[in-house]
């Protein structure tokens, strides 16, 4: 694979490309998903193929090839030269100085999750399948993945990096229904399970056979519940919505490819501008995020990103004030700071865009009961249920799979249709507390979208949960 | 593509003695991205997969890959061999469908399977040198070559094109939205669509701001077909209504819409992105959905219909391996059009409301009430006095879309076809066609910022 990209980059710089890279990768998913009872899907997949990207008289070009053999290289090489040359640039397309880089990096894993047999994985499914059932529980979901990318990237500029990255997953969702009252329930996020880079240990420590029980208990009370009331006031979220907070109103707005507005004809800009850097207030002095491509078992986690950038890891909201932005080599030269460092692609036939990385909101202290304690009316949720957000990432809607209301600093009955509502720095900047350490955890985004030709890309947001004050809640059709 | 998806298929089926079924599918498209008029992303793509399901007694296994030689295709056989040996017997599995015949609809095009990266980049540049507002989209088009070999007897390939160009005209403070998409390359006019999103674009500068509440409203094509494709998700597909999740379980046979509405799905149309057969080989039928306000049903998967009983079978709705999680899903819905001459018709029946180009970034709040989130886009403004008034910014809107389409005030004569594919994966273009619609009932739930970049 390595002299297949060697041999694409050295053909597209004969053709006259000033910069290139290449990208083999190698990749393979298992996928198993029962349903009440049975098997819906039980899939071994593989993709292999190359990616060449070039610059041209100040134009990017990029092609693809399934074939990773000199016929395949040469032709994704002298195919994206020539879309470059017809795409036609405006001079100069200057690209962050970067040293080459000679490097690798694998997924630590203690169980490798290919070692472990499609049976296995489907026994464990329907193990959890059978604990959820329950006479109000209509449907009965559970899955298993595992993923593992073999990629080189090679580039005209010297760098040689070869990594291995490992993903490991699983989860279950629930649905009751009665009286024209529909209600889900998930462990440990909803519909896709939870995944991270690791060895199937990560899936033994989940255990959802354990919590299915009480998914499916929950998704029968929730027929029942009240609906959540429609008011403004104190709002706690779990680490689970917190993290999807992050994701949509911190993470996208602060890629600096939409603030630039090269993403405006799909996912949208930003509200955020190249000189709020530094300046802006985004959020409260509790507010504090981090963008790190080392965090142990995150699915942003590598060596290298898609650039041959190596992983560092970035302050980006620090105090409440805006100090970073994810970057490309390209949009790191334009802002004039940094290398760039989250450009990631999705397999061997998307060109790289800038991505999350991992995106943490840092850990506060104290646990969610201390949290809770300090509420006298408001409003607990839980579990990630829908999301909505403009495509500046100002004004958001997001619903959860159940809450429960806040009397007096304690729990109180149980609320359906939970949702919430605001715009995003007015948000951040009634953020008055994030517990602490022990309770901080990584979840895992499997199907964030971006792109045309679109892309997935894997994520992780390390959270804890967070209390908000004089939130709208309860947001009615 | 030098070799058929069939004779790829085929060569796939040889390597298993089981039972087994073979979906192949090849690729080749290219699609040049802008942004503020200069082109920064253009991709071109060379794919085939091949996706196998062996089948043993009711044991069930896939396996898919990539590589197309003789070793890689034994390879996938085995994979698929193990993964049907690892599951468990299932007496749900309605076994491997019959051969039976699938019409020709149409869909491909040899001028624009035959367009080249030059030619793509043409389309682009020729969207850009027509707006005098800067513009965000990309022009692409793509040929695609599906194929199904079963050990039953199927053999079936369909090739098809598809083109399109898409617009976001933008600077500080304004922005418009246009888009156009058809099999044929000549069906698509880059220029045209870059004019009339500049066009929206100019006027929708000083936006204004309106309070929450619910408000009349007139939305174009684009802004419907959205909240159709949202609400198809729980509400059209069998797997919905057998897991009731479906705003149809419980009311196929009752008045669910305002009386001007019908929905079908036609892959055959040829308006639309015509396809033949679905992922199982099962021959495309046409499904009424909704006729004249009354829910008449949704379509179906042989595996979905086995699993609702009461007599259901398939209509030719099986997804792809990697789309599962639906279900079946419709792919060529079409609202009949109204007898509204216009959007500025439409606009008069409304009188005092809300103007709605398009929708950003949908959430399904509740799928059993047909609840769905939203922000407005590219293209908002007031109506006032029966015309087409101020522009207004960016707007948060909750609605229940069986609320909204009880409530119509009309449909304009005319219909648009609009893209529903956003060219994840695998390439499988398809649309939903419907004209613009005026409602009584659009619930605006919050503000947002104003249009542009």
């Amino acid at each position: 694979m390595r002299e297949l990209c060697l041999l694409a980059v050295d053909t597209a710089t004969s053709a006259g490309a000033e910069y290139a890279d290449a990208r083999a990768v190698v990749s393979r998913q298992q996928h198993v998903t029962t349903k009440n009872g049975s098997i819906e899907q039980i899939a071994d997949s593989e993709s292999e193929g190359i990616g060449v990207r070039v610059l041209v008289a100040g134009a990017w070009g990029f092609a693809s090839d399934r074939r990773l053999s000199d016929e395949g290289a040469r032709a994704a090489a002298l195919r994206a030269c020539a879309f470059a040359r017809a795409v036609g640039g405006r001079g100069r397309r200057p690209l962050a100085p970067l040293e080459a880089h000679s490097g690798t990096y694998r997924t630590p894993v203690e169980i490798d999750p290919f070692s472990v047999s499609l049976a296995d994985k489907v026994e464990l499914c329907l193990r959890a399948d059978e604990a959820m059932k329950s006479p109000a529980v209509i449907m009965r979901q559970a899955l298993a993945r595992a993923s593992r990318e073999h990629k080189i990237f090679v580039s005209s500029e010297g760098s040689d990096v070869e990594q291995e990255t490992i993903e490991s997953g699983a989860g279950i969702d629930c649905a009751a229904a009665g009286d024209g009252v529909y209600q889900t329930r998930s462990y440990p996020s909803a519909s896709v399970g939870m995944t991270q880079q690791a060895g199937w240990e990560f899936v033994q420590a989940l255990d959802v056979e354990r919590e299915a029980p009480r998914v499916a208990e929950q998704a029968a009370a929730l027929l029942t519940a009240d609906a959540c009331p429609a008011k403004v006031t104190t709002l706690v979220v779990d680490g689970d919505q917190a993290a999807l907070q992050v994701h949509e109103s911190v993470g996208h707005p602060t890629e600096l490819d939409r603030v630039y507005g090269t993403e405006a004809s799909y996912a949208g800009t930003s509200f955020l501008k190249p000189d709020d850097l530094g300046r802006l207030r985004y959020g409260s002095k509790q507010m504090n995020v981090t963008a790190d491509p080392t965090t142990p078992r995150g699915l942003g986690t590598f060596g290298f990103d898609d650039e041959g950038v190596a992983a560092a890891r970035q302050a980006i909201v620090e105090a409440g004030v805006l100090t970073g932005f994810l970057a490309s080599r390209e949009t790191a030269a334009r802002i004039g700071t940094g290398s760039g460092g989250s450009m990631r692609a999705d397999g061997w036939n998307r060109m790289p865009l800038v991505r999350m990385t991992n995106l943490h909101l840092e850990p506060g202290e104290g646990t969610l009961d201390d949290l809770l304690a300090d509420v006298t009316d408001g409003v607990y949720m839980e579990t990630n249920k829908s999301w909505s957000i403009d495509d500046k990432r100002l004004n958001f809607q997001f619903g959860t799979q159940v809450a429960w209301e806040i009397k007096n600093g304690r729990r109180g009955r149980m609320l359906r249709d939970a949702t919430y509502t605001g715009i995003t720095p007015e948000f951040w900047g009634s953020l008055d507390a994030v517990a602490g350490r022990d309770s901080w955890e990584m979840y895992g985004i499997t199907n964030c979208g971006k792109g045309q030709p679109g892309q997935g890309a894997h994520v992780s947001h390390g959270a804890a949960p967070a209390r908000f004050r004089d939130v709208q809640v309860g947001v009615r059709a | 593509m030098t070799t058929g998806a069939l004779d790829v298929a085929r060569a796939a089926l040889a390597m298993t003695d089981d039972e087994a079924d073979v979906v192949a599918q090849a690729e080749s498209s290219g699609l040049a991205r802008f942004a503020n008029s200069e082109v920064h992303q253009p991709t071109l793509i060379e794919n085939t997969t091949v996706t196998m399901r062996v089948v043993r007694g009711n044991r069930v296994g896939v396996a898919q890959t990539n590589r197309i030689d003789e070793t890689g295709l034994a390879a996938v056989a085995a994979r698929a061999t193990d993964a049907a040996e690892s599951a468990p017997d299932d007496p749900g599995f309605p076994g491997l469908p019959r051969p039976a015949e699938a019409a020709q609809p149409g869909g491909y095009d040899e001028a624009t399977a035959a367009l080249t990266p030059e030619d793509q980049a043409r389309r682009a540049t020729a969207a850009i040198a027509a707006a005098d507002v800067p513009v965000y989209g990309f022009f692409t088009s793509g040929v695609t070559d599906l194929a199904i070999a079963s050990s039953t007897g199927i053999e079936l390939e369909q090739r098809f094109t598809d083109a399109m160009t898409l617009v976001v005209a933008a600077d500080e403070g304004r922005s418009g939205y246009a888009e156009a998409v058809a099999a044929r390359d000549a069906d698509v006019d880059p220029a045209a669509v870059a004019r009339e999103a500049a066009e929206k674009a100019v006027r929708t500068a000083d936006a204004a701001t309106i309070a929450p509440g619910a408000y009349a409203a007139v939305l174009e094509p684009y802004a419907i077909a959205e909240l159709l494709q949202n609400f198809a998700y729980d509400s059209f597909g069998g797997l919905g209504l057998v897991e009731e999740r479906s705003y149809f379980a419980g009311r196929i046979g009752e008045r669910v819409f305002d009386e001007r509405m019908t929905i079908v799905d036609d892959a055959a149309d040829a308006r639309g992105l015509p396809k033949a057969f679905d992922y199982e080989g099962v021959p495309k039928q046409r499904v009424e959905l909704v006729v004249d306000g009354v829910a008449r049903g949704v379509v179906w998967d042989r595996a979905s219909a086995r699993r609702a009983g009461g007599g259901h079978v398939t209509t030719g709705h099986a997804p792809a391996q990697d789309d599962l999680f639906f279900g079946p899903l419709p792919q060529a819905l079409a609202v009949s059009p109204g007898d509204a001459e216009s959007v500025d018709d439409l606009a008069a029946r409304v009188g005092d409301g809300l103007y709605v180009t398009r929708l950003h970034y949908l959430g399904v709040v509740h799928p059993r009430e047909g609840v769905i989130t939203g922000m407005t886009r590219d293209g908002t403004f007031r109506i006032r006095d029966g015309k087409i008034a101020e522009p207004l910014v960016n707007l948060r809107f909750t609605v229940a879309v069986p609320e909204l389409l009880r409530e119509v005030l009309g449909l304009t004569r005319d219909a648009k076809l609009v893209n529903s594919s956003a060219f994840y994966g695998a390439r499988y273009p398809y649309g939903i066609r419907t004209p613009a619609l005026a409602t009584s009932r659009f619930n605006v739930t919050g503000i947002g910022g104003g249009p542009g970049i």
